[in-house]
């Protein structure tokens, strides 16, 4: 960040902020109550996987790319397995793929009500967080039968899953599909009806079609404004070839549409879900894979619930591989909020932040308090959230 | 449009700079361009809005004795910038050697570069001429000048020994 | 006599004070490089389903305010300094708790150019929390056997040597990471 200029604070937040998920860093360049720049600081949770892949055999790696994040897990395997599959050349049966859209779309369920849950809770809507968090539960609970583990489900092997489901659950998770529409109808209401909800939502760090391309946002962030940007669309993968998803956007590009977005993106995903459980056909769940890749170059992208996954795998034959890039999305919508966050009131950063979802063990596979020679007016997290609860009260 | 025309659309625009292609996977353009006429490259992307720049990945070709001609060939950095249309997606790849990795930096074409610029300088070691803000983004505030992770001459362990033994006792 | 009666005062107080730590410990969450995992369990812990806050456990954001300090996490170099500042920043007496196998071993970080290691090497641990990522109801159980202690021990002192961890720490299960 270049030099601030006289009687302007800097805002630092973080990275230790309470309650909720992880470090990150943000500057705020504030004149009285507008933002006049931002800057962020990564890095708190770098563990330097895409090296640690280096030195690990496919499985392994497989196993410690799921823990690049708790949230979205299962596509992040996905997205690797995927890549090996197409190395190896061999295809992974066609159960075994739609099993993996499954998973993939109950992780969506889940990851959409715990930023519903989130996003409530940063403004000051504790009670929706309360709600949103309770009807998770539900598939969490899915989840945990389904594979054994509430966060990693480790769904994925080289060439296939090793999950699968049968008669009883598969009615156990249909019962439950239609409880969590019946709830997301209640939160579409929510967010669409209450006033003082409106309030924090409605127009605040809008997004222009133009500059959410420019800047290369991804995930619901930029469907809000409108672009038609959806790698299950876009570019189908494994089992969304035969179970079709449709692209949700909006137009208006704020906080509101971002909701609403998310929000309808859970019925295609209850849809689809539905979908799957009554065609899915009988058969194999794995295809034999070598140890050994062959040598190559694969891209794989992946729609993950925050937006498009990309992962760069580079095979030199062996067992082990030669490069894994990973590129999160939450990555490419750090620009975005830098951009929209100048000429917005303090008041609304955390509601902005929160906005794109932004996961930071996804971003640290690789944000603190830079030190300025200006005595900074120091404000945490949870001093910030209620600064915007108290001005907008 | 069918992807293998977007790739078609994509070709045409960058014909007259490629010094190689290839295509890996039928949905795939690699494009080896030159250093000097690499800026150009992705202007001419960016002014015909083919796609977005989804990111930059960094590759290390570490040095390598040649069989043929008897000699060791130098170190290599190489920067592969991915742009996708859909489903298509175009890679445009510029080699650099260990001595000199300056690239030109693409920030004033592409804002949003600038923290996958960030990244591959940390990472890597690359120079990128006039990129806006070479600040660390990942790597820890202690972390030495001049070490870059993810060369292939880096190893764990030794950091890994070095930076435990920097630390306090508690 | 006079000093019988500070002695009876104090004890008091002590007690006092011991009650009112096992009835109510405040705790901090602190990540040190968690994939988050942890993270969201420890948080769903506080949500209907778990509802810690009926057994009188807050989450509370300053540390100043906290008692037990919840980490997460193998500990990266970047956040080794907030972690220690974190945690000195606590009132004594103060209690760790480290959740998920990357607080207790590494995990599956093990190794990692930008990773110190598990917690103990950093603060010195009270309980420890196995699972990847521990379910709520073991969060819950954790701090559970740390109020048990306290309750048992009439005056807890703060420890401050890594290598004297309580007896009643849950044991870690054996990963060969040792």
């Amino acid at each position: 960040m270049s030099e601030p200029k006289r009687e302007k604070f800097i805002v630092p937040i973080g990275p230790q902020h309470p309650a909720l998920k992880e470090p990150g860093n943000f500057e705020f360049t504030v004149d009285g109550e507008i933002v006049t720049d931002a800057a962020v600081r990564l890095g708190f949770v770098h563990r330097g996987i895409e090296k640690a892949c280096e030195v690990r055999n496919y499985t392994q790696d497989m196993y410690l790319l799921e823990r690049i994040c708790g949230i979205c897990s299962h596509v992040h395997a996905t997205a690797f397995v995927l890549g090996v599959e197409k190395l190896a050349g061999i295809q992974a049966p066609p159960r075994a793929e739609a099993i993996r859209v499954l998973a993939a779309e109950l992780e969506r369920i889940h990851s959409h009500f715990l930023w519903l849950g989130v996003a409530a809770h940063e403004a000051g809507f504790d009670t929706l967080f309360m709600y949103a968090w309770r009807d998770r539960e539900v598939v969490m609970d899915i989840l945990e039968t389904l594979s054994g583990s509430r966060v990693h489900y480790s769904v994925n092997v080289l060439g296939g899953v090793k999950i699968d489901v049968d008669e009883k659950l598969s009615d156990l998770i249909k019962k439950d599909m239609d409880f969590l529409e019946e709830r997301t109808e209640y939160y579409m209401k929510v967010v669409t009806t209450d006033d003082t909800f409106i309030g924090r939502t409605r127009g605040i760090g809008t997004l222009s079609k133009e500059r959410a391309e420019v800047l290369g946002a991804v995930g619901p962030t930029v469907r809000a404004s409108g672009v038609k940007r959806d790698v299950r669309v876009n570019s189908p993968y494994s089992g969304y070839k035969e179970f079709p998803v449709k692209m949700i956007t909006d137009e208006t590009g704020d906080l509101e549409a971002r909701f609403i977005v998310r929000l309808k993106e859970l019925y295609e995903s209850y849809r689809i879900i539905k979908e799957i459980l009554e065609k899915i056909q009988p058969g194999e769940l794995v295809t034999r894979i070598k140890r050994k890749i062959p040598e190559g170059e694969v891209i794989s992208r992946v729609e993950a619930p925050r937006g498009e996954l990309f992962y760069y795998i580079k095979s030199n034959g062996t067992e082990i591989p030669e490069r894994v890039k990973v590129r999160t999305p939450s990555l490419c919508n750090w620009g975005t909020i830098m951009d929209v966050a100048v000429g917005h009131k303090l008041a609304d950063m955390p509601m902005l932040l929160v906005g794109i979802d932004p996961c930071f063990s996804c971003n640290d596979r690789m944000v603190e308090v830079r030190s300025n020679s200006q005595k900074p007016q120091i404000m945490n997290w949870d001093g910030l959230r209620n600064y915007g609860i108290e001005y907008y009260r | 449009m069918e992807t293998s025309e977007i790739l078609e659309s994509g070709k045409i625009i960058l014909e007259k700079w490629i010094e190689s292609s290839s295509t890996p996977e039928e949905n795939r353009l690699d494009i080896w361009v030159t250093i000097e006429n690499f800026k150009p490259v992705v202007q001419s992307i960016v002014e015909n809005h083919w796609g977005y720049l989804i990111t930059i990945t960094g590759l290390d070709v570490p040095p390598l004795f040649d069989e043929e001609k008897k000699e060791i060939q130098s170190g290599q950095l190489e920067a592969l910038y991915h742009f996708a249309n859909e489903a298509a997606i175009i890679t445009i790849r510029v080699k650099v050697p260990y001595s000199k990795p300056q690239i030109e930096s693409i920030c004033d074409l592409i804002p949003s570069a600038t923290i996958y610029e960030r990244e591959v300088i940390e990472l890597f070691g690359f120079d990128l001429l006039n990129t806006p803000n070479t600040d660390k983004l990942v790597l820890p505030d202690s972390w030495p000048e001049g070490v870059y992770p993810m060369r292939k001459t880096f190893t764990n362990l030794q950091v890994l020994e070095n930076t435990t033994k920097e630390q306090p006792d508690e | 006599m006079n000093t019988d009666s500070e002695n009876f005062y104090n004890q008091i107080v002590n007690k006092l004070k011991n009650w009112a730590r096992i009835n109510s410990p405040w705790a901090i969450h602190f990540n040190s490089g968690s994939c988050n995992g942890c993270d969201i369990e420890i948080l769903a812990t506080l949500t209907p389903r778990y509802d810690v806050e009926r057994l009188g456990i807050k989450l509370q954001g300053s540390p100043r305010h906290a008692d037990v300090l919840i980490a997460t996490g193998p500990v990266t170099l970047q956040a080794l300094d907030r972690l220690i500042r974190v945690y000195e920043q606590m009132p004594d007496p103060k209690f760790v708790i480290a959740v998920g196998s990357c607080a207790l071993s590494g995990g599956v970080f093990d190794g990692c150019y930008s990773v110190i290691g598990d917690l103990n090497k950093v603060i010195p641990v009270n309980v420890y929390i196995p699972g990847c990522p521990p379910r709520p109801e073991a969060i819950i159980f954790g701090v559970v056997q740390l109020l048990e202690s306290l309750k048992k021990g009439k005056n807890p002192q703060p420890i401050t040597v890594p290598d004297e961890i309580p007896e009643i720490a849950v044991e870690e299960e054996s990963n060969g990471n040792e």
